[in-house]
């Protein structure tokens, strides 16, 4: 944490490390006027794990990928197995499939208590807001690592892992997730015991966060609902929060491009849960995958002369670069940045009230947590879907046979949004192994037309107040997007 | 230590009731292994003793010890322990951020110099003089050394910070390294896994802070109340191996029926870890109970010891004659692991000849072995 001014008056500021995110994260402000003007965001931290993959047996992407992450283990264990059932042309088997939904259901919704109760509300907690009239309520809830609803939603969430207990063994780092579908099948009685955690967490949201049933959450339609929720919907976190952003005007702060990308989550037997595609301003597109480059101008790595495809990227730290300013490459769809994470997933899904809220004031820092609070509702509605689904005694894994040769790419989604693997074998070997991570796109640098990643973009135009050297409005906009930096650059 | 609240009086503070703290001694004596006899003593320790203070550090890393710890099996546990590190500094969940929460660090580190417990989880790539991993503009190994220097004792989270873990595997692209081969001037209580199971996690850290003693260490510098058996030692699926009933492939009628992961790659017979006893997610399961081996993960190079899968394809890429020849590994397995088992239990006598008498003696940097890999 630094500042300095210049002849200009443009206020230089370093704000980082920020705590409550996942890993560490370093974001260079130039300010003037009481407002950010530009924004460079650094991921300080690399392990090269793309490198580390190569010339190993491709089955290994399984135990190897999921420990980029210790909080996304699941999503980037997922990613692999996708990747590797594309390689051998393996379809999951029925309840492999519903299986491997449940599994990813659960660490997603998981990661969405966690940010919404220990990474974001907190901030609201802080001394620096005791004036205001809500203040009292947001420190008895949400008190860093002391507040009640914190420590409620830390029992939740346990409450939650045990299905990923029951049907993956352990988390973090699970293993169960193969390419044919997953190790274990689920009998009659685990079914039940599913069925009994499930419902214990849906109390506990209805009990605190919602204050009502997760339907009528799913079926909030517009924001002007969202505004009489607020005046007179019933108690809760979610309702706190809604009082809070409204006067905060947190759906003013932090817009980016308004250009979402989702990979489609949980897939059915027809289509997805939660639709695959863009959405810009000329409304609902399909993703091209083969129009996703990563730009390494400002990434510290080999390799700045052109945009890579993943399939042909490679990742080759260069200590002697002097320009880049991190370690996170600047993914780009058809040479464009995108957006990833539950909102993106909820307005290219068609989620109305989510859809109407960016429509009217773009996506802000209130879009993206209302629309991990919606799809929180609606997730769990669909798990108790499977549960139900779950076949005991029908087969729960495909076998298949790895070639010697072939490429595929694992797209899945992660609580934070798009996550892709893509996967080259030769020799039977990994020839190449390049992972984009929703946080590479949230948080990418600028590319080599200079046009800056989502986030840089987002914090254009946040309120420093006088003497501020950890802005406020910038640790809101940074939260909001719930990154996870270790995922990040990987 | 003048001016540092108990135990009990924290716990008192965070609104826990004195059933419940009794309730939490004895959960910790059962945790450790201590008769109910040790109850009084753990509750007469809490009470009067001033509660050490942690410094919780991270590396590179990936959060998984974190995400484990914090859901650890009683919310009473999570609780008191959460809240008396908090208290301190922990970069990923304390409430402060930015400059003033590196104050606080530095403020604690003044405050009770020679006095404070050190926890690590990730740790430090040497390459490029540290800059693959910058904290507060800094390298970490700078922090790490910085912290380290007054610390009364470093505990190493996890398989990043004990042995390197897959971030260090071939060709370990930024010489990520273990703590101990850092911080050579410390007792090193190693808590290995990827992640640690939340239960060991707890335990040793209330073992530490209860009787402000290291627990006894293994030549390695594990915990020897958590990491003395072998996966394989109380697993549910031993009668299988032992009657030579194996799982082919995932989802195969050995499968079904439960049998032995041995084939499909499982390290249980060469893992210390308490997995199979003290299992995962508050006792609900682990990984063999999924339907997966063990990889073996809280052992030294477990991820550079040839593919985990490898044996899979060995078993079946092979085309007509698998079923003797599987036949024939399984058992000449069962022989080896049968017979390792009896050579164990001899050698595990000789130890407790060998430490009467020195229990509670610090093991600092017991495992010398290097595996930092060439840099990038």
């Amino acid at each position: 944490m630094s500042e300095n001014v210049s002849p200009e008056g443009t206020t230089r500021l370093v704000v980082g490390p920020f705590n409550r995110v996942e890993g560490d994260l370093e974001v260079r402000l130039e300010a003037a006027q009481g407002r950010v003007e530009a924004a460079f965001v650094s991921s300080p931290l690399f392990r090269g794990f793309e490198r580390i993959l190569e010339g190993r047996d491709p089955r290994d992407a399984l135990v190897i990928a999921p420990r980029i992450c210790g909080i996304c283990s699941v999503s980037q264990s997922h990613a692999a197995a996708l990747a590797l059932a594309g390689v051998q042309g393996l379809v999951p088997t029925d309840n492999g499939r519903v299986a491997t939904n449940l599994i990813v259901a659960t660490e997603n919704v998981a990661d969405h208590l966690t940010h919404f109760h220990v990474f974001f509300m907190p901030d609201f907690a802080r001394a620096f807001y005791a004036d205001r009239p809500w203040f009292a309520r947001a420190e008895d809830r949400f008190k860093a690592a002391q507040g009640r609803a914190v420590r409620k939603a830390l029992e939740t969430r346990a409450t939650l892992l045990h299905v990923l207990g029951l049907l993956a063994g352990r988390w973090p780092h699970t293993l169960a997730i193969q390419p044919g579908g997953v190790t274990r099948g689920a009998d009659a009685r685990d079914k039940m015991r599913l069925q009994a955690t499930l419902g214990a967490v849906r109390r506990a949201l209805e009990d605190d966060l919602f204050g009502t049933k997760l339907e009528r959450i799913a079926e909030l339609a517009s924001r002007d609902e969202l505004d009489a929720w607020r005046a007179n919907g019933p108690d809760g976190d979610f309702r706190l929060f809604l009082e809070i952003a409204a006067d905060l005007e947190l759906d003013r702060l932090g817009r980016a491009y308004d250009r979402y990308l989702s990979y489609g989550a949980y897939p059915g037997l027809d289509a997805p849960l939660y639709a695959r595609g863009i959405f810009t301003g000329e409304g609902l597109g399909s993703v091209d995958v083969t129009a996703i480059a990563e730009d390494h101008t400002n990434a510290r790595m080999e390799g700045r002369n052109r945009p890579h495809h993943p399939f042909d990227g490679s990742t080759r730290p260069d200590a002697e670069d002097e320009t880049g300013y991190s370690w996170c490459k600047a993914p780009r769809l058809g040479g464009l940045p995108f957006e990833t994470g539950a909102v993106a997933r909820q307005i290219v899904d068609g989620q109305p009230l989510v859809h109407d809220i960016v429509r009217r004031g773009g996506g802000s820092v209130l879009a993206r947590v209302v629309a991990r609070l919606v799809e929180t509702a609606r997730t769990v509605i669909a798990m108790e879907g499977w549960v139900r689904a779950l076949q005991p005694g029908e087969p729960w894994c495909a076998q298949g046979a790895m070639p010697e040769y072939g490429r595929a790419a694992g797209l899945t989604e992660a609580a934070r949004g798009a996550l892709g693997h893509w996967l080259r074998v030769e020799n039977g070997r990994i020839a190449g192994y390049q992972i984009i991570a929703p946080t590479t796109w949230n948080f990418s640098p600028r590319d080599a037309a200079g046009v800056p990643g989502p986030l840089e973009a987002a914090l254009v135009g946040a309120p420093i107040r006088q003497g501020e050297t950890t802005p406020v409005a910038v640790q809101h906009i940074v939260r909001s997007f719930d990154p996870c930096m270790v995922c990040t650059v990987h | 230590m003048q001016g540092l609240e108990t135990f009990y009086e924290v716990m008192r503070r965070q609104g826990i009731t004195r059933r419940s703290f009794l309730k939490y001694c004895s959960l910790t004596a059962a945790a450790l292994g201590l008769g109910p006899e040790f109850v009084p003593q753990i509750a007469h320790a809490m009470e009067t003793k001033p509660r050490t203070p942690v410094l919780w550090l991270h590396g590179l890393e990936c959060t998984c010890c974190s995400e484990s710890f914090i859901r650890s099996a009683h919310p009473l546990a999570k609780d008191v322990v959460l809240s008396m590190i908090s208290l301190d500094y922990d970069d990923t969940l304390m409430a402060s951020a930015g400059h003033q929460a590196e104050a606080i660090l530095h403020e604690v580190m003044e405050k009770y110099k020679g006095n404070y417990i050190l926890a690590v989880e990730g740790n430090p790539p040497l390459n490029e003089d540290g800059m693959f991993c910058i904290v507060g503009g800094k390298p970490f190994l700078d922090q790490l050394r910085m912290v380290a220097k007054d610390a009364k004792a470093v505990i190493s989270w996890g398989s990043c910070a004990s042995h390197g873990c897959v971030q260090a595997a071939r060709p370990n692209p930024t010489r990520a390294t273990p703590v101990h081969e850092v911080i050579t001037d410390k007792p090193i209580i190693k808590v290995p896994g990827c992640p640690p199971i939340a239960e060991v996690m707890t335990g040793v850290i209330t073992y530490m802070l209860t009787f402000d003693r290291i627990p006894e260490l293994d030549r390695q510098g594990r915990p020897k109340m958590f990491y003395s058996q072998r996966i394989h030692d109380k697993c549910y699926r031993r009668p299988h191996f032992d009657a030579g009933q194996f799982v082919e492939a995932f989802d195969d009628e050995g499968a079904r029926k439960g049998y032995c992961l041995y084939k499909v790659g499982c390290k249980g017979p060469t893992t210390y870890n308490a997995c199979s006893t003290v299992r995962w997610n508050e006792g609900t399961s682990f990984p063999i109970q999924a339907g997966h081996g063990c990889i073996g993960c809280s052992e030294d190079g477990f991820w550079d010891k040839g593919s985990w899968y490898a044996r899979l394809s060995d078993l079946h890429g092979v085309g007509f004659g698998i079923e003797s020849n599987a036949d024939r590994v399984g058992l000449a397995a069962a022989g080896v692991v049968g017979g390792a088992v009896a050579v164990h239990a001899a050698v595990s006598a000789l130890k407790r000849a060998q430490h009467k008498g020195d229990t509670g003696r610090n093991t600092s940097n017991a495992n010398g072995s290097s595996h930092t890999g060439d840099a990038a």
